[in-house]
């Protein structure tokens, strides 16, 4: 890979204590594709979401970002670097309608003057910020939802409104936090198209525990255990990969490999 | 007939000011989770800012101003070296459980608001003095009747409206507005979502100071000035903010117009004595018919 990488990680390490969660995780994510995260319950793959979103400080490792090596970013520093995330179990503000939640991912008062974020925080840059996330509401097929409040939608309706959320401060990264999770096969099939149009706009890096959707979409999976990358590659290569099938049966038979490519909610 | 009009009018010009002390403490209940027992003390101590500035030859307009000022100013200074520091999880963890970790800074309130009057006392000494209004307090004359309104009202009405006008705008139409908003919801997501939660935790701070600080130059025209004046009417705004519901800018204006009236006819029906009683009456019925208060969510009693 010639290409500039918009993501790589390397020799990342996290502590919770005594806990090792990550043990010397690499990842690399070229710009337009979409990179999966799979293991079991515990592996360790929210915990890189959250190391790179600054939630969680690194005992060791490095980050580039558009091919720049940096110090991990803190929470208010994404979208400056164009990282954008959505949050597992969706998090949505209840009291704020559609639009208003959409429009906070556009990280308001990211500005490093508070006064300028507190006095430029004019009506008119308000209109703007409106309209970028009525587009951004558009894109994720979620306009006519704009005034309603997060209450009022049904499920898959309130994870199109976190894309929209994410995407609404036009980032070159996302991150998304089990999309998948709670939708019918009939929502995966619309949320797995949306995700491929997204591709052409930035990277993206899946978690996700549903293995036929991350292997539908993905153009790259990481196979994480126990806190270590096990496997690396595309999703053909990575579920034949022994390491793999033992560690989700504990064996490594041929049955596994179907079974792993069969449903594995 | 003209003690009723004169208790409507005189309930408005007190309500006004009422709904501002108790938005004052909505706005740091919502902004911080906290309880700011000390609100009407930083509102006494620039008020006294205000009145040595009037007294030592400056304009009524510039000891407003300042008194505002500094009244921004009073309040995020407290929050950044006192209410900060006390809110930090990593100092306070030895406290096992969340109430008591959600007390502490309602009892530093309380000792704040001993400082500014100890300080005051110091400052300015003890006794009362006045301070000025900016307008006429007699009536209206109309049709040669003295009728129950003054100029002073008019004043008094105007500057809550123009506040809460203000106030409105802001929290509706601007992005920092918005980022308090969703704070106010959920601090855990709005950390996530970028907003950087410690400024605009101090930021409700400084627009609670400025709207008791007015308060406090309103109120002191028609009592007078001394460290303890104000402490009934922090009394009345936390009934107001109850009543009309605690995590509810709208409800707390309701509030505070709903103990204007209950004030104003009581004391032109019974007799000021019994205002103390009244208010307490309000506060108990409150509780026990609607204790999220008229406008409140249901979930709001942490403390």
């Amino acid at each position: 890979m010639s290409e500039l990488a918009s993501l790589s990680i390397s020799n990342l390490t996290v502590k919770f204590g005594g806990l090792v969660a990550l043990d010397d995780v690499f990842l690399k994510v070229a710009p337009n594709t979409i990179v999966g995260l799979i293991g079991p319950n515990g592996a360790g793959k929210t915990t890189i979401f959250n190391s790179i979103s600054g939630l969680v400080t690194p005992a060791s490792g490095e980050i580039s970002i558009h091919g720049k090596k940096m110090k991990w970013p803190a929470s208010h520093q994404l979208a400056e670097f164009g990282i954008s995330r959505t949050l597992q179990g969706v998090g949505l503000f209840s009291g704020l309608s559609v639009l208003e939640n959409v429009m906070m991912g556009a990280d308001i008062t990211s500005g490093t003057n508070f006064f300028k974020d507190l006095f430029g925080a004019s009506g008119k840059a308000e209109s703007k910020l409106r309209r970028r996330a009525l587009d951004a509401l558009a894109w994720a097929g979620a306009l006519d939802m704009a005034e309603k409040m997060p209450g009022d939608l049904t499920y898959p309706q309130t994870k199109r409104v976190s894309v929209a959320r994410a995407l609404v401060s036009q980032p070159k990264i996302l991150l998304l936090d089990e999309p998948a999770a709670g939708l019918g096969q009939d929502d995966i099939d619309k949320f797995a198209a949306l995700l491929k149009q997204l591709k052409q706009r930035c990277a993206i890096i899946i978690v996700e525990h549903h293995v036929d959707f991350i292997g539908s979409i993905s153009d790259q999976v990481y196979v994480l255990n126990f806190g270590k990358v096990i496997s690396s590659g595309t999703f053909d290569h990575v579920k034949r990969d022994p390491a793999v099938l033992a560690a989700y049966l504990g064996t490594s038979t041929q049955t596994g490999s179907e079974k792993l490519g069969g449903d594995h909610a | 007939m003209d003690t009723f009009l004169s208790a409507i009018f005189s309930g408005t010009s007190r309500g006004a000011i009422f709904a501002l002390v108790a938005l004052g403490l909505v706005l740091v209940w919502r902004g911080a989770g906290i309880v700011n027992f000390a609100q009407m003390g930083q509102a006494m101590f620039t008020t006294y800012i205000a009145s040595t500035l009037i007294a030592n030859g400056n304009s009524y307009w510039i000891g407003f101003v300042v008194a505002l000022v500094s009244g921004a100013a009073l309040g995020s200074i407290l929050d950044v070296l006192v209410m900060r520091p006390l809110s930090n999880k990593k100092k306070t963890e030895l406290l096992s459980s969340d109430s008591m970790r959600a007390a502490i800074p309602v009892i530093a309130s309380l000792g704040i608001l001993g400082v500014l009057q100890a300080l005051a006392g110091i400052i300015w000494a003890a006794e009362e003095r006045g301070f000025p209004a900016p307008a006429k307090q007699e009536g209206f004359t109309v049709a040669g009747n003295v009728m129950p309104f003054t100029a002073f009202d008019v004043f008094v009405i105007t500057c809550v409206a123009i506040t809460l006008i203000l106030t409105s705008l802001f929290f509706k139409r601007t992005g920092m507005g918005l980022a308090m908003r969703a704070t106010a919801l959920n601090q855990e997501v709005a950390k996530l979502s970028g907003i950087r939660t410690n400024r605009t935790r101090t930021l409700s701070w400084a627009i609670s100071g400025a709207a008791s600080s007015l308060a406090g130059l309103l109120l002191t025209p028609s009592s007078n000035l001394s460290p303890n004046t104000l402490d009934l009417a922090l009394f009345i705004g936390f009934t107001a903010a109850v009543v009309g519901g605690l995590d509810s800018p709208v409800g707390a204006v309701l509030g505070g117009f709903i103990l204007g009236m209950v004030i104003s006819f009581v004391t032109f029906y019974d007799t000021p004595e019994d205002v103390f009683l009244a208010i307490l009456a309000v506060l108990l019925l409150s509780l026990i018919i609607r204790p999220h208060g008229i406008l409140g969510s249901k979930d709001v009693r942490r403390v």
